[in-house]
């Protein structure tokens, strides 16, 4: 079931995120080959923190922005309805190392991004007229985007980690409005919460 | 000649064949050309190839060697032709230089007739150069823009291409326009913090070529939006700051920032900048400070990522705040003005201050407080909201000071000393002087040795239309070169006059003229003339009036000519305003005109015309003084002449007429006439017997007709020889012809100069004569010792007397005319003798001739009746009837008569009386 899922969720990234963004990276052996197009830049760790820190600051206002343009119930009970409760979310070792951290980051961008993407589909055919959360969901993928793409640079080029298993979560396509909604606002609550966390780690 | 036919019908025939194989030849080539789409690089070497088919070759009977190349409708020389086998050519070409040349491969069929087989166009061109100096900017959350260099032109279609990459991944390329193909945007924002990898790729039908490739992070080539909401607003504690606030753009939650904030004040054109490093970490507001008070600035806000990476972003909106008042900087500036008074004992003063500029007042001034002292314990308060005050003070000394008040506090106060009224001014500034700069008029002074407190500077525009209206502004006592700080006029003459002001009052005044900017005079002088000479005319004019110098007058220009001359121009010193005019030509009209000139040009009055006389000034009193003096001396001299002559000119002008009336008649005839019947005569010519008397009109040519010439010389003749042939009679012969007065005017003066004695004889002997009744024959003699008598004595005078007779003896007859026929029947005459032709009225020449037949009648009928009528009627039928042939003929009697007469004893008889045909009983 999780296999089929994890398809399903690679397809949906494959349609709605930039192409070869999210792409799952197998985990492969230390000395397993891994090549990129150029090389990394030397301060790609500073440009991960950068870009936990440029997502983390956005974080909040998406869930504002998110859980506003739901409307009743969703801004009157946040808490109830918005709570961070995503089962199957990966988990973060912060006292791990940094390959591991990586590695945790990467799944949980991989996770974020595809939700993301099930998100924004469902936002724009429940709120098509919101650009303001359109445009914020939007550029918070593009971010995610490249953090992966940095994560999976600095992965394959100093830890020659040329694949990662990712885990995606449920999907919402076929499920009620107001079931798309809150699990919009549960997603977008965890993510604030756990972005929080991952800059602290880095 | 039937084989020229047949040979001229096959190629006819051959033609048509031919033309039908060619529409089947451009439906199927007769061969090709390779390659088929060639494009070459300019400057290379080209060979292309035809190769024929094998059925067109037998058709037309060719084969390689027939073929020749053409480009662009040229052939190309059979040099660079290469026979390769029997159906192919080829054609080689080195140094490709047209862009664009179609190639064709013909035949000559049948060896005549040219046939274009194929043809290709050979497209020329270079490939691309590698882009240079690539760059992009990132937009912020709009997009990216990269542009580069594309280097020269390809003159082919040449395509650009950005492509990027991260390391992981590649993006969608972007391909440049046409028409901007050195850049191209990518539509969407790059994502920070990611390198990504930018090339451009250069494409054509030559070559590919790539350019560098960059590798960035985004956010190093961001351009921020720039901050918005800019506000600004003041301190009521500091009224030099101001505080701005701003939104930062949205990047700075991710960046630090730098920023730049500029100000001015409103009014100002340039902008003065915060140090960027005060600005130089990310914030929302900052504080400004050393502004001036009450004054509004205008900010302006842009920002940059802090690290300096990146580009800045555009300028905010500008915002404007007003800082906050305070006191007033500077005391006002303060004067006064004593007016004319008629109050005995006190001097109105009008005290005078200017408003201090914004940047002085620093606030809105609420009023001016002036204090006024006579004496240390006196004083009086005024609080004006006006920039004037008028008080009445007394002739003493008074202390004047002058403080503005705003809503923060007052300013320092002006002090002005006014002074007593026995006051003496003293100690004015020197060297003043005053001229243009930098569209500014500047004065510039030497102080005195005194101390100065201030300057007052007053100036007005001087003009003869208004009155001179000062405008004034103080200066510092250390100030000695100013401008005047009006609103000043150019071709205005301004007065300025430059007060210095001492610790005791005001001191002496000095004031000179100047213009903010000259220009040409609007008008010319008018220029006359006060005095006009022979050869010089002295030329006046009037100033021009201030108002139409348009700055200081430097010099004059005359320019005269004359109507055909050429122009004569004279300069004339500005002090001047008379000219002479020397070396003119006399009796020559001149026109001059004036202009008069500032430094900045000049302009011309109106035309003046004026004529030298032909002669100078006294010329003719020169000219005529002496002819006058010189006529009146020669009269002089001839009337002395004529004094100390007079007997001699009596005696040939006035001879001694002897007095008749004292003279006596020798008894040597038997009755002497009674003395008293002489002057009878006179009586009978004033009884106005001859008053209607009637011109008679007779032509001579009667009988026989003449020519006109002739008649009238006929006429002549025939009188003149009745004139000679009575002239030598005395009285009676005289009445006689009378009728000839117009024949010669000559004979006229000389008759008249004779006339006298000829006269004195007649009328003693007429007289005599006519007033007797002489019922015997009487002679009568004078007997006075007059020449006349001497002439009788002497023969020599006696023929003269005869002379003069026969001339004549004229003057009775014009006495006898006057008398008789005032009107112009004498002139008649004339004009009858002078065209002798004139014919008359047959009624006047029926009246003639009745008055002729009345003549005689009268003559038959009054026969032997009183002598005196006879007498009458005959002379008046002579006197009008002397061209008739029969009186002709009787003259011509009277002249055979006469002459025969002359070898007789004097005698006074008249012969007319003989000859008329009656002789004294």
């Amino acid at each position: 079931m999780k296999v089929l899922a994890a398809g399903i969720l690679s397809l949906l990234l494959v349609l709605h995120w930039k192409h070869g963004a999210g792409s799952p990276l197998p985990i492969t052996p230390d000395n397993a080959t891994c090549t990129t197009r150029h090389p990394c830049p030397s301060n790609l760790m500073t440009q991960i923190r950068n870009q936990l820190l440029q997502l983390n600051s956005s974080a909040s206002a998406l869930f504002i922005a998110y859980y506003t343009a739901q409307g009743e119930p969703f801004p009157s009970n946040v808490d109830k309805l918005c709570g961070p409760n995503v089962t199957d979310f990966p988990t973060f070792h912060a006292d791990g190392t940094e390959k591991d951290k990586l590695v945790d980051l990467y799944r949980i961008i991989a996770y974020l991004g595809a939700s993301l993407g099930n998100i924004t589909r469902d936002q724009k055919a429940l709120n098509p007229k919101d650009q303001n959360l359109h445009s914020k969901l939007s550029s918070t993928a593009d971010t995610m985007r490249g953090l992966l793409s940095n994560v999976l640079c600095r992965l394959c080029n100093k830890y020659h980690v040329s694949h990662v298993d990712v885990s995606y979560g449920p999907d919402t396509s076929g499920k009620d409005v107001f079931q798309k909604k809150k699990l919009g606002c549960q997603l977008l609550g965890k993510y604030k919460q756990v972005i929080a966390e991952l800059v602290q780690a880095f | 000649y039937k084989m020229l036919t047949l040979w001229t019908r096959i190629v006819q025939a051959s033609f048509i064949f031919l033309a039908t194989e060619s529409i089947g030849v451009l439906l199927d080539p007769c061969g090709h050309i390779s390659p088929e789409s060639p494009v070459v690089q300019l400057g290379s070497n080209f060979t292309a190839v035809c190769v024929l088919k094998e059925k067109c070759m037998d058709n037309f009977g060719v084969n390689a060697d027939n073929i020749f190349w053409k480009t662009n409708h040229a052939t190309v020389p059979k040099e660079q032709y290469t026979i390769i086998n029997r159906t192919a050519s080829s054609v080689s070409f080195t140094d490709i230089s047209s862009l664009n040349t179609q190639l064709t491969c013909n035949i000559y069929a049948f060896g005549q007739i040219e046939q274009n087989v194929y043809g290709i166009t050979i497209i020329s061109g270079l490939p691309p150069e590698k882009p240079k100096n690539l760059g992009c900017i990132v937009n912020e959350e709009k997009n990216m823009m990269c542009q580069w260099d594309p280097g020269r032109k390809t003159y082919l279609e040449t395509n650009y291409t950005l492509k990027s990459e991260w390391a992981t991944e590649k993006f969608a390329d972007c391909k440049a326009k046409r028409d901007t193909p050195n850049s191209c945007t990518l539509d969407y924002s790059p994502v920070y913090f990611v390198n990504i990898e930018v090339w451009v790729e250069a494409e054509n039908a030559l070559g590919k070529i790539t350019s560098d490739h960059i590798n960035f992070d985004p956010i190093d080539k961001v351009k921020p939006n720039p901050p918005h909401n800019l506000s600004v607003r003041n301190s009521e504690e500091l009224s030099s700051i101001l505080k701005l606030a701003w939104i930062n753009p949205s990047i700075k939650t991710f960046i630090g920032l730098k920023y730049n904030i500029q100000y001015r004040t409103k009014d100002a054109s340039t902008w003065s900048q915060i140090p960027p490093e005060d600005t130089s970490s990310t914030r929302s507001s900052f504080t400004v400070q050393d502004l001036k008070p009450f004054t509004e600035y205008v900010f302006r806000i842009r920002c940059m990522k802090n690290d300096g990476k990146g580009f800045w972003s555009d300028w905010s909106e500008e915002a404007s705040g007003i800082t906050y008042e305070a006191k007033p900087s500077k005391e006002p500036s303060f004067w006064y003005k004593i007016e004319p008074s008629h109050t005995h004992g006190y001097r109105p003063v009008k005290l005078i201050w200017k408003t201090l500029p914004p940047f002085e007042a620093n606030g809105k001034i609420l009023d001016y407080e002036v204090t006024l002292t006579r004496w240390k314990s006196h004083f009086q308060n005024y609080r004006v909201n006006d920039t004037k005050l008028t008080v009445n003070l007394t002739n003493d000394r008074y202390i004047a000071t002058l403080t503005a008040r705003n809503l923060v506090g007052r300013s320092d106060a002006s002090v002005l000393t006014i002074p007593a009224c026995d006051f003496q001014a003293a100690h004015p500034v020197t060297n003043l002087k005053a001229f243009p700069k930098d569209n500014k008029l500047w004065v510039e002074w030497t102080a005195s040795n005194e101390s100065v407190n201030k300057y007052i500077l007053e100036w007005c525009v001087l003009s003869d239309k208004s009155p001179c209206i000062p405008d004034w502004q103080q200066e510092d006592g250390t100030i000695h070169l100013t401008y005047l700080r009006g609103n000043l006029m150019e071709s205005k003459c301004y007065l300025i006059t430059v007060t210095p002001v001492y610790d005791d009052g005001p001191g002496s005044p000095e004031s000179i003229r100047a213009y903010l900017k000259q220009a040409a005079p609007s008008k010319g002088p008018t220029v006359r003339t006060k005095k006009v000479g022979k050869n010089e005319a002295v030329l006046e004019w009037d100033q021009l009036p201030v108002d139409v110098q348009n700055g200081f007058i430097r010099n004059y220009t005359i320019l005269y000519k004359t109507a055909l001359g050429n122009e004569t121009a004279v300069n004339v010193n500005s002090s001047h305003t008379e000219y002479t005019l020397s070396s003119l030509t006399s009796d020559t009209l001149y026109m001059v005109r004036m202009a008069a000139y500032t430094d900045e040009g000049g302009m011309y009055g109106p035309d003046f015309t004026f004529t030298t006389p032909k002669f100078a000034q006294g010329e003719i009193e020169a000219i005529v003084v002496p002819v006058c003096l010189g006529f009146l001396l020669t009269t002089l001299l001839g009337v002395l002449f004529c004094f100390n002559k007079r007997d001699l000119i009596k005696k040939h002008i006035w001879p001694n007429v002897p007095d008749p009336s004292k003279s006596h008649i020798a008894q040597w005839s038997p009755h002497t006439p009674p003395r008293h019947n002489f002057n009878s005569k006179d009586q009978m010519y004033s009884d106005g017997n001859f008053t209607d008397v009637s011109v008679v009109e007779i032509e001579v040519n009667d009988k026989k007709p003449l020519p006109e010439d002739l008649k009238s010389t006929d006429l002549f003749k025939k009188e003149k020889s009745s004139t000679e042939g009575h002239s030598s009679g005395i009285g009676g012969s005289s009445c006689m012809s009378s009728s000839r007065p117009s024949i010669s005017s000559s004979d006229e003066n000389e008759s008249g100069q004779n006339t006298s004695s000829t006269v004195q004889y007649s009328t003693v002997v007429h007289s005599g004569y006519r007033h007797q009744v002489p019922s015997v024959q009487v002679f009568s003699r004078s007997e006075s010792t007059q020449p006349l008598l001497d002439s009788e004595e002497r023969p020599e005078d006696l023929q003269l007397v005869d002379n003069v007779d026969s001339g004549d003896g004229i003057l009775p007859r014009q006495q006898y005319f006057k008398q008789n026929c005032s009107q112009p029947e004498t002139s008649q005459d004339i004009s009858h003798f002078e065209r002798p032709k004139h014919v008359s009225s047959v009624s006047e020449e029926g009246f003639v001739r009745l008055k002729q037949q009345q003549i005689s009648d009268h003559i038959s009928q009054s026969y032997g009746s009183g002598q005196m009528k006879m007498f009458q009627e005959i002379s008046t039928a002579d006197d009008f009837g002397p061209g008739t042939e029969g009186e002709v003929e009787r003259f011509e009697t009277v002249g055979m008569e006469t002459a025969i007469d002359e070898g007789m004893p004097k005698s006074y008889l008249p012969q007319t009386v003989r000859q008329g045909g009656y002789v004294p009983q």
